[in-house]
């Protein structure tokens, strides 16, 4: 399904930086893949150019057999609207906006309307086990909640493939473990995870294990 | 990328369809953005606000003050006449009763009667300080030439035509000469060449003629029984509004039909070149103090505006990530800060007609707002949002989602 052929990113900042070397890697539907390794070494530059948030400086990569360097950003932007879901670390919550209205921004680009946009974003929350929580300011829930609405937004659209990064990173233990359990039920239902972690703990619940070493993609 | 593309994921095929906004979803989005964020929003507009208060104020103030500088021009000096004779005439024909009587029939005559001035001359408390008294300029004025000047008293009251035809020996004292006199009461005399005369009023400002406002005003038959070589004598005239060209050009006709030519009749200006006039420099004036305060709006909202989108970019990031694309993020951005200028534009004018009513009312005068300006400067305040979020909007559009979420 994500097929990357010869993939590198490169910065130019004075001296170039290789973030990311000559990466061949696919990634079938269905998949719980982990991707860990230490600060720096290159493992949320593959995650951002997986989840089409950065472009590889060389090589392929398709989706779906779809060639993304060649349809600019509004393929990378269809494609990461309807076929991926994001989980981010710092939650990326919007202030001001009702937990429900920050499930539905997860919609707005797609092709749903306000009625049907406003269903899925509840369904969500519901299977997120906060139908409770559906009016409250994302400042006023605790972390394990807003991670939640987070992935909530990220899974409402129901895409194919959700990417996480450091999903629980910023989680206590109880929190971390509803997260994990959660992750664990989404993928049982047929979604593809790619969860980039330090934490081994996370690490070890994905099926198939990366390890990111200065830019070079190890399979362990 | 064409309308729609197939993406084929094992499961089953996918068809990808161009992310876009509807119209209705990016008014939602704006309108959120504006009014969830209070705070926020305030701290932008509050340039805008004030811009747009200062062009509303000052343009109402202006035409406020033009309203009231037309209306004093119109009852002042609009209405006022003065005919004097050609250098080397002798004659005083036109200055006799049957002259002024033909004057004072003619439409448009409220008031003409007879004035000379005299030069200054000592004025003392008694006769003992004739030699250290202060000199004041004596007008001699006939009861219809005072009506003319119109003498605001302050104590007691202006001679009549009784006194005017006995050649009464009284006297009307302005303020500076009263004081200097340390008379504050009618019924006292003072002295002139020895003479006594009785003061019968005090006045404190006069309408017309600016130079009686230091002077001493007698009746016109006793100055000219002082009269010397330099007294100048001249006749006043009050006219209906409107009528002052006309009168200029009829009196001396009037008052000496069988040499016209002797006398020449000043007016003021048109009543409404002058206005325009002065209604011109006023606006002038007050639009480009205006143009000043809505410049400064505009560049402290494109100030705001950059700090704010630029407190943001996580939010950009992540409306990207879900398949936001540039031109979505540009057309909300630009859209809030058009809504943040009207916003502040509406408050603004507000605020702008606020201020000319209550300082129009301090002062007594009638409030003069176009509706012109407070729809002006709305429009204005609308477009100089939207155009003080180009920059910071474009610049937000442009920046990589990947960037964006790491900010």
């Amino acid at each position: 399904m994500l097929r990357m052929r010869g993939v590198s990113r490169t910065y130019q900042d004075g001296e170039p930086v290789y973030a990311l070397r000559d990466t061949d890697l696919d990634v079938a539907a269905g998949d719980y893949v982990t991707i860990t390794g230490r600060s720096g070494s290159g493992k949320s530059t593959l995650l951002n150019v997986f989840g089409l948030l950065d472009v590889p400086s060389t090589g392929s990569y398709t989706v779906g057999g779809v060639e993304t360097a060649t349809g600019g950003q509004a393929l990378r932007g269809a494609i990461r609207g309807q076929v991926f879901g994001f989980v981010f670390q710092a939650f990326h919550l919007l202030p001001g906006r009702t937990a429900l209205e920050n499930v539905e921004i997860g919609l707005l680009y797609g092709p749903h309307g306000r009625r049907r946009r406003r269903q899925l974003a509840t369904e969500a929350l519901d299977r997120m086990g906060l139908s409770h929580r559906m009016a409250a300011d994302p400042r006023r829930l605790s972390g394990g909640e807003r991670q939640r609405v987070a992935i909530a937004r990220a899974v409402a659209g129901e895409p194919r493939v959700l990417f996480c990064d450091e999903p629980t990173g910023n989680l206590d233990s109880d929190n971390t473990d509803t997260v994990l359990a959660l992750l664990r039920k989404l993928n049982t239902s047929g979604l593809t995870l790619v969860v980039v972690t330090h934490d081994e703990a996370v690490a070890s619940e994905g099926g198939r294990r990366l390890q990111v070493h200065d830019g070079v993609v190890i399979e362990r | 990328m064409r309308r729609t593309r197939h993406v084929d994921l094992d499961q089953g095929r996918i068809r990808l369809r161009i992310p876009r906004l509807r119209w209705a979803d990016l008014f939602v989005e704006a309108s959120l953005s504006v009014l969830r964020h209070p705070g926020r929003s305030l701290a932008t507009v509050i340039g805008t606000i004030l811009g747009a208060a200062a062009f509303v104020a000052s343009l109402g103030l202006g035409t406020t003050l033009n309203q009231q500088v037309s209306s004093a021009f119109d009852s002042r000096r609009a209405t006022e006449v003065m005919v004097q004779p050609e250098t080397g005439v002798t004659s005083a024909s036109w200055l006799e009763e049957t002259a002024l009587s033909r004057l004072r029939r003619l439409n448009g005559v409220v008031h003409a009667g007879r004035r000379t001035v005299l030069s200054d001359r000592p004025i003392a408390r008694t006769v003992d300080q004739a030699a250290t008294a202060p000199s004041f300029p004596v007008i001699g004025a006939d009861p219809a030439a005072v009506r003319v000047m119109a003498p605001e008293l302050t104590v007691g009251r202006v001679y009549d035509d009784f006194q005017e035809r006995h050649a009464t020996p009284v006297v009307l004292l302005s303020e500076p000469a009263a004081r200097r006199l340390s008379i504050t009461r009618a019924g006292v005399a003072v002295f002139l060449d020895d003479r006594a005369y009785t003061v019968m009023g005090i006045y404190r400002d006069v309408a017309r003629r600016p130079e009686a406002m230091a002077a001493v005003i007698m009746p016109y038959a006793v100055a000219t029984a002082l009269s010397d070589s330099t007294a100048a004598p001249d006749v006043l005239i009050e006219t209906a509004p409107g009528a002052a060209q006309l009168i200029s050009r009829q009196a001396p006709l009037a008052l000496r039909p069988e040499a016209p030519a002797d006398l020449r009749a000043t007016a003021p200006p048109d009543p409404r070149t002058l206005r325009d006039d002065v209604e011109s420099s006023v606006t002038e004036s007050t639009v480009m103090i205006s143009a000043a305060a809505l410049l400064i709006g505009t560049v402290s909202i494109g100030n705001a505006a950059t700090a704010g989108i630029a407190a943001r970019t996580g939010e950009i990031g992540l409306r990207r990530a879900v398949g936001g694309r540039r031109r979505h993020i540009f057309l909300q951005l630009i859209l809030e800060t058009g809504a943040l200028g009207a916003l502040g534009g509406t408050i603004g004018v507000f605020l702008g007609v606020l201020a000319t009513c209550v300082v129009s009312l301090a002062n007594g005068w009638t409030p003069v707002i176009g509706i012109s300006s407070a729809l002006a400067a709305c429009a204005v305040s609308t477009v100089a949002g939207m155009l003080a979020g180009l920059i910071p909007a474009t610049r937000a559009a442009r920046i990589p989602p990947v960037q964006a979420l790491q900010r």
